[in-house]
């Protein structure tokens, strides 16, 4: 689909943000930006930053095979991404699998992707839930981090159930995606969820003051993450800190998480940052500004952390599409120092195998360090190894499209994948994808 | 497999003993470490698996090499 115009412009689709029809698109270099131009002949032309500056999207990309997921959903022929399922025209499988267990939630976020919480339907029943981990299953394999998801996951008293269920389908790796708000009042919880067989949970904790609590999730919440952690900490569940970075709200924030975070490693197994992307309910439509690209992360970490981590520490991803994601390890020295332990070796997908082993390193990066010392002594192979494993941290960051930077190719590349109510297979951003007016493209529609 | 099965139906290629599970050491770049592996009781000669010689050894031999 892609092709390359000229070396400063590379066509792809998208769509128009009012009418949601499909459009012919271009990635445009302009000096040191990259910028996706469209323009509807209804609505006029649309022209959001996807890249900001260095470093160079000419040289962040590694190379992978594409791979079509086995089971493909019947073609209605209006083509990507009108007939999602996923279709044969995907290039990448699943690494990680939401499953949405409540459209229910505790908080009433200005921002939230799933505009949960307003006019919540019916919790899906577990046969239901049973259901759609099977296709998950048949269409992607046992080898994909399953994350329970809502609305907030919390609020179903049967989450163990939900938990266990999982595993006892196959699937190794379950991870909830929370608020943190119950585990944060009621201390024993987080340990039922371990012992239904929880890996690690996916932390909302979008900084270190309550301000910027307030003006995303609408009320103050850092005692309540900071309690969620050490519930989590203390029963063994591996926590990974999630900011959404919004743009003059947490963005000068983005050091300081980095710092409180691995004061509070390791059971804070690292951090990963989202930029705010403008889909389900949001306070108003994005100016340039609004979009953070994953380039003006890479600087700002630098910039925070004073050169403790820097923007050549990051890798471009090896699964879904150069422009969604960054990733980088660092080993915690006793002096307190950092060690960059970025490698160009391949992360995900390729093949079955691969994914396999790929997601099962980045699980085992997530999960809890180990509670006792090793029988063997501190001298022994498993010690080392797991002190090694104990004192590493991870930095990653996922920038979502929205209506404004939709871009097919990147959608095509996609691995993260929703399993909707009717049972198909969505890539995350699509399934959340809603126009300027807020009519979704997917979400609701396969009730 | 478990380290104590590893031991049962070898014998030492060098001296013909019988192999026991041991405390073995390795050194490797400043790097001591302990494991219990099958070993000859007459001359010490180590069994090593492929198992522990493509999984755990070369995770650490990774490490230490800074790679």
């Amino acid at each position: 689909m892609t092709e390359t115009v000229n070396s400063n412009i590379t066509a792809t689709e998208s769509l128009c943000p009012h009418c949601l029809t499909r459009i012919q698109a271009e990635r445009r270099l302009e000096g040191d930006d990259v910028f996706l131009v469209k323009n509807c002949p209804e609505h006029g032309e649309f022209r959001t930053p996807v890249w900001r500056g260095e470093p160079s999207l000419s040289g962040w990309s590694r190379p992978k095979k594409t791979v079509h997921i086995g089971s493909h959903m019947p073609l209605e022929a209006r083509g990507c991404p009108f007939d999602c399922g996923i279709c044969s025209g995907h290039r990448q499988q699943s690494c990680t699998v939401l499953i949405e267990v409540t459209s229910r939630c505790n908080l009433a976020c200005p921002f939230c992707f799933a505009a949960a919480g307003a006019q919540a339907g019916a919790d899906p029943s577990l046969s239901v839930i049973e259901r759609w981990y099977r296709t998950a299953l048949e269409k992607s394999g046992p080898h994909n981090i399953v994350q329970l998801s809502g609305g907030e996951a919390t609020l179903r008293n049967d989450l163990p159930a939900i938990i266990t269920m999982g595993r006892d389908l196959g699937f190794p790796y379950i991870q909830l995606n929370s608020n943190g708000v119950r585990l944060a009042a009621d201390p024993a919880y987080a340990g039922e969820l371990k012992r239904a067989g929880l890996f690690s949970v996916f932390l909302q904790f979008d900084g270190t003051d309550d301000f910027i609590y307030q003006a995303i999730r609408g009320r103050a919440l850092l005692d309540e993450k900071l309690k969620a952690i050490n519930n989590c900490a203390a029963a063994g569940l591996g926590v990974v800190l999630v900011p959404t970075i919004v743009p003059g709200v947490n963005s000068e924030n983005i050091g300081a998480i980095l710092k409180l975070a691995m004061e509070l490693a390791p059971g804070v197994r690292g951090v990963h940052f989202q930029p705010a992307s403008y889909f389900g309910r949001h306070p108003k439509v994005p100016e340039a500004y609004d979009h953070l690209t994953l380039p003006d992360l890479m600087r700002a970490i630098e910039l925070q952390t004073n050169g403790l981590m820097l923007t050549e520490h990051f890798s471009p991803p090896g699964c879904e599409h150069p422009l969604c994601s960054f990733h980088g390890n660092f080993l915690r020295l006793p002096s307190g120092e950092l060690k960059s332990l970025t490698t160009k070796g391949a992360e995900c997908a390729i093949e079955n195998v691969g994914t396999g082993r790929a997601v099962s390193y980045v699980a085992q990066q997530w999960s809890a360090p180990a509670q006792t010392n090793c029988c063997c002594g501190s001298n022994s192979l498993d010690a080392f190894l797991e002190n090694h494993r104990t004192n590493t941290f991870a930095v990653s960051a996922m920038a979502f499209q929205d209506v404004w930077n939709l871009d097919l190719e990147r959608v095509q590349e996609c691995c993260i994948h929703v399993v909707a109510p009717d049972g198909r297979m969505i890539p995350f951003c699509l399934y959340n994808l809603t126009s300027i007016e807020g009519i979704p493209l997917y979400r609701k529609k396969s009730c | 497999m478990s380290v104590s099965n590893e031991a049962t139906g070898w014998s030492c290629s060098a001296c013909g003993g019988e192999l026991e599970i041991m405390k073995v050491g390795f050194t490797y770049m400043k790097g001591n470490f302990e494991v219990e592996l099958p070993a000859c009781r007459n001359c010490g000669m180590v069994l090593v698996s492929e198992e522990l010689a493509t999984g755990k050894m070369a995770d650490a031999e990774r490490i230490l090499e800074d790679k």
